[in-house]
């Protein structure tokens, strides 16, 4: 044990002493992150500012009239509002696919009364369904603003505030991003599918590089440069001195994990800056759990990475030989980030949550649009600390080896 | 009894393709080391010569328990590099070219790492870093990194560590290579007095002034193969020799005679 803490702690002071790798490892991914979401949500915000000119055109059904008043206050150009009652259904969704129309809002008969009603027994959650037309750059626009007043005005204006403990937690909108038609029940599902999209290819990639930029120096590079046989002559048992390193490569990569994290928080309110009305704190769009939730996720993430990549780099005679063996790993997993990016929502089978990364980003999807099942978050943690054994498992064997560790 | 005892170690190499096109042979197997014995004492320097590719360094390694000898066993003070390694490694003080420290670190910071994973206290560490770094002139780098060192101060800090844990058996392969006289020289006058300190020394070369500097007891070590093992007088009288050289060269003259029928 005292072992693994000595080499843990020269592995780590290692890269921290170096500044070229604290840049690298651990500022990076942060910075990079910040800098490429600031400005996509700077795009979306650039695009919402020409948005202003456009008149919203909204039919609406039941629409109660303190919410109206409540948006022509709020919106100094007027949408315009028609009741859906002066038409049939079919035609207003024919305008609504054409882009004639932007939004169509349909509230509940007795929406405030219900609204108000919530101390009673039975009590059931009012319902407004909404439809966009997310092919449609103003229909899209308004969605969002629409979903931040809906939000703001029934959690704070016209609800009494004891009633949630923190309201926003409660707070959320559904979307679907396939068109027509398209139902809301206060889920703010449309901005997490659009940080889903990207993000989980981004912390995968992060992650990875992170964990890149050491392990094969770490392990490889000391077999190539010698420096792991001046180990291996001392009292120190080999598992020891692989389970070190791990734990040294696994802090660091946590650490561009966390920055990662921290670039994409701080850059959530540049991000959707454009699609929450100002009194809605940005942060609040996801509960404590769901952090919780993601950083877990991300954890086991860079266990799984780490294990893969000191295997590799173990196996490996040099560094080169070690980069060059990963990269398919690193672009394999960047493909599984791609091909989740447009799904909208983590997979529904079971399978998929046994199958290291691949589980990680359909999970990380989930928990940003709101759609965390239970069961496949326990799969995902425990099915990767079950890789992340079997990798430890296989470095041992490989720290075992004299061909392997010691073959000039 | 701190006597290194190495008894019939046979170490065979698989070749790739990359080292028989190298070593220029059609061989699948290279035989590193052949049956070889010998016994080292305390209070000895034990020289072990040969040529380039002789196996000197195989040997070493495996007493060393880098390698794992594919037949026999070494015993180092009883205890056996086959099936007490761990025991082994905290008993002797291997030093090889191919073993080196890590550039961006400090020899302070080194010497103190490598005194911990030998379970040494801290106090007594402080005290041999002190007269061994100012007995090899250290100090003055002592918190310079590695890689800025030059390569005797290298040479000498590899030393000076692989001494962090006072070991009873200090196993040298070629120390003074590639050094200069000066270093070379505070590197032997170190081995003497390790020696005189009652260590058991063992030292590989290919320059027959080392041992006859130095040794008190040599084995020449041809082709995998000890020819000749013995106190060094010994030696030359068995031979009829009257210096190490010309049975050197004898050696390895029956050797290649040997091979070429
Ligand atoms: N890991 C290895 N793989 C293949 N051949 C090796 C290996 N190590 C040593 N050899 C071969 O074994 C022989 C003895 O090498 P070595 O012990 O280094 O000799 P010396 O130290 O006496 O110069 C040489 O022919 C060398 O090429
Ligand atoms: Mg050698």
């Amino acid at each position: 044990m005292k072992n693994i803490f000595t080499i843990f702690k020269k592995e780590f002071y290692r890269v921290m002493s170096d500044k070229r790798l604290i840049f690298t490892t651990i500022l990076l991914p942060g910075l990079a992150i910040f800098v490429m979401y600031s400005a996509m949500g700077g795009a979306i915000n650039n695009s919402s500012d020409d948005m202003d000119s456009h008149k919203i055109i909204v039919y609406t059904e039941n629409m109660p009239n303190e919410f109206r008043l409540y948006i022509n206050q709020e919106i100094p150009e007027n949408p315009e509002f028609h009741d859906v009652a002066d038409s049939d259904m079919d035609t207003v969704v024919a305008l609504l696919k054409e882009g004639d129309i932007d939004l169509i809002i349909l509230f509940d008969e007795d929406f405030m009364t219900v609204l108000e009603d919530y101390e009673s027994l039975n009590y059931t959650l009012p319902n407004v369904d909404v439809y966009f037309n997310p092919g449609e750059r103003y229909s899209e626009n308004s969605i969002g603003v629409f979903y931040g007043y809906l939000n703001s005005f029934f959690h704070n204006e016209a609800t009494n505030p004891d009633r949630y403990g923190s309201a926003y937690d409660i707070a959320t909108f559904n979307t679907n991003n396939n068109g027509l038609p398209f139902v809301v029940q206060y889920e703010n599902k449309g901005i997490g599918q659009g940080l889903s999209m990207l993000l989980p290819m981004l912390i995968i990639m992060f992650l990875f590089s992170g964990a890149m930029s050491i392990g094969p120096d770490s392990i490889a590079g000391e077999k190539e440069r010698g420096t792991i046989a001046t180990l291996l002559v001392t009292p120190v048992k080999r598992s020891e001195i692989a389970i070190g390193k791990v734990m040294s490569l696994s802090l660091i990569s946590l650490m561009s994990a966390i920055s990662s994290f921290i670039g994409i928080i701080l850059s959530l309110p540049k991000l959707l800056g454009g699609q929450l009305p100002t009194d809605v704190p940005v942060y609040s769009i996801y509960s404590i759990n769901d952090y919780l939730m993601l950083l877990s996720i991300i954890f086991v993430t860079v266990l799984v990475i780490v294990g893969l990549i000191s295997v590799i780099s173990a196996y490996a005679k040099t560094i080169k030989e070690a980069s060059t063996l990963i990269l398919p790993f690193y672009f394999l997993s960047i493909m599984i980030g791609i091909s989740t990016m447009f799904s909208g929502e983590g997979n529904t089978d079971l399978y998929v949550y046994l199958i290291p990364i691949y589980s990680s980003v359909n999970m990380i999807i989930s928990i940003l649009s709101f759609e965390v099942i239970g069961i496949h978050y326990l799969l995902t943690i425990v099915s990767s600390l079950v890789y992340v054994s079997i990798f430890i498992y296989v470095l041992n064997r490989l720290f075992q080896s004299e061909t392997i560790m010691f073959s000039k | 009894m701190n006597t290194l005892e190495v008894k019939n170690i046979t170490k065979t190499f698989k070749l790739s393709k990359k080292q028989r096109k190298l070593e220029k042979t059609d061989d699948k197997h290279k035989i590193a080391v052949n049956d070889l014995s010998f016994i080292a004492y305390p209070g000895e320097i034990f020289g072990l010569l040969g040529p380039n590719g002789a196996g000197k360094t195989t040997c070493l390694r495996a007493i060393s328990t880098l390698i794992k000898p594919d037949e026999g066993d070494v015993l180092v003070g009883g205890s056996s590099v086959v099936n007490e390694s761990f025991d082994v490694r905290g008993k002797i003080g291997f030093l090889t070219s191919e073993l080196k420290l890590e550039d961006h670190f400090t020899p302070n910071y080194l010497f103190a790492y490598f005194g911990r994973l030998h379970g040494i206290e801290k106090d007594v560490i402080e005290e041999r870093r002190q007269s061994l770094f100012s007995r090899f002139g250290i100090d003055k780098f002592q918190e310079v990194k590695v890689g800025d060192l030059s390569t005797g101060m290298k040479q000498k800090t590899s030393i000076a560590i692989s001494l962090v844990h006072d070991p009873e058996f200090v196993i040298f392969d070629e120390p003074t290579n590639g050094l200069d006289v000066l270093t070379a020289r505070s590197v032997t006058d170190y081995l003497l007095d390790l020696r005189n300190q009652g260590k058991t020394v063992i030292l590989s070369t290919h320059i027959l002034s080392v041992v006859e500097k130095l040794c008190d007891r040599v084995g020449i070590i041809i082709n995998g193969r000890m020819k000749v093992c013995d106190k060094l007088d010994t030696v030359l009288a068995e031979n009829n020799e009257e210096d190490l050289e010309e049975l050197f060269f004898k050696l390895i003259q029956d050797e290649e005679l040997r091979g070429e029928l």
